[in-house]
């Protein structure tokens, strides 16, 4: 008995598999044909913004090859005294090889001032910024403001475009004999954020 | 007893003579005979082929972009699309047309792209499968999106690249009533 149904058990799995191959080479048996398209390579753009410092002329990438953020030395030609003031500026330059529009903004950030040496200059220093067409227009004293919370920000700047930023540094009248011949450093924080260019926002 | 045999052997031979006769008698009744023309079986045909050699792509206003010089920013969206021409003939065909996927090296952070599969449509619609034979070739769109997400922060993914290799299609023949 054992026997026969172990026959029976065999006989039903040989058929079982005979019409699973016969199915599937049925299956493959049809016709069928291919083709492949290559879309090719999407590449993304850089994101590089220069900076050109007036009157120092350094020039530099606003980050660097190793992604560290450039520092930018602007060095003010003349000396400040009471009641008078220095300029500088930036030249900021949308340097990106994107393919389609690529508009950026420029923000300065509020201007941190630090004594050196221990000295106390820069209580009686004030800054103001204004942005311009052209660094030629720092050294016109109309239109300077201090710069808000916020920071100042620039008009859209154009793939290949570039703005200017420049600054004031003025010493206050009531400055005393004693922070004479000190100096201070300002650090000015500039940011490039690219606008959104897509309809519906981003 | 000799003689017997050979009158007996003699005898056969005439009766078989005589049968061959009638044999003959038979071919010269009525015959008749006629031709059939089955004529010509023709196959059919199946296949798919890529209409050009080489898809389009367009940004998202519907500009044509070249891929190989366009750098894509945050906020990018671009469309591939490829024609692919169907051909059908075969009165019992039919076939289930389909994509392979996309088998890209993505050189981009995961999170800020977003590629879609390969959409197959005929004309405006979606590409209702199995196909069957029209009397012509028929065109079936693929489309795939590109998109670099405008979320994506500080300058991530700059000079990245996605290559999205081949994308295959198969156009496979389906069994129909009839067919075994």
């Amino acid at each position: 008995m054992r026997t026969k149904r172990s026959l029976q058990a065999a006989a039903l799995i040989a058929a079982a598999v005979l019409l699973g191959l016969l199915t599937v080479q049925g299956t493959y048996a049809l016709w069928s044909a291919s083709a492949s398209a290559a879309p090719g390579t999407v590449a993304s753009a850089s994101f590089d913004v220069a900076l050109s410092a007036v009157p120092s002329g350094q020039v530099t990438n606003m980050t660097l090859a190793n992604g560290q953020s450039a520092n930018l030395a602007i060095n003010p030609a003349a000396t400040l005294s009471p009641g008078t003031s220095v300029y500088g500026g930036v030249a900021v330059t949308n340097n990106t090889n994107a393919g389609g529009t690529f508009n950026t903004t420029v923000t300065a950030g509020q201007p941190v001032m630090a004594n050196v040496s221990g000295g106390s200059l820069a209580q009686y220093v004030t800054v103001s910024a204004k942005a311009a067409a052209t660094a030629a227009e720092c050294s016109a004293t109309g239109s300077y403001a201090p710069v808000g919370s916020s920071g100042l920000v620039s008009q859209p700047v154009a793939k290949g475009g570039s703005t200017v930023f420049c600054f004031q540094a003025s010493l206050s009248p009531a400055a005393p004999t004693t922070v004479k011949g000190q100096a201070v450093n300002i650090t000015l924080p500039l940011t490039a954020r690219q606008l959104c260019g897509v309809p519906g926002g981003c | 007893m000799k003689n017997s045999t050979l009158i007996k052997g003699t005898a056969a031979i005439a009766v078989g003579a005589a049968l061959l006769l009638g044999g003959g008698g038979t071919l010269a009744n009525w015959n008749a005979s006629a031709s059939q023309a089955p004529g010509t079986i023709a196959a059919g045909d199946l296949n798919v082929v890529n209409a050009t050699s080489n898809g389009t792509w367009t940004d998202r206003n519907g500009q044509p972009v070249t891929i190989g010089t366009y750098k894509v920013v945050p906020g990018d969206k671009l469309t591939y699309t490829q024609d692919l021409t169907v051909t059908l003939v075969g009165d019992k065909m039919a076939a289930n047309i389909a994509t392979t996927g996309i088998s890209a090296t993505n050189g981009f952070t995961p999170a800020n792209v977003s590629v879609s599969a390969p959409v197959l449509t005929v004309g405006e619609d979606p590409v209702s499968n199995p196909l069957k034979p029209t009397g012509s070739a028929q065109t079936v769109t693929a489309t795939i999106t590109f998109e670099f997400l405008s979320s994506t922060a500080a300058r991530s993914d700059v000079n990245a690249t996605y290559n999205f290799n081949n994308v295959g299609f198969t156009l496979t023949q389906v069994t129909q009533s009839g067919l075994s």
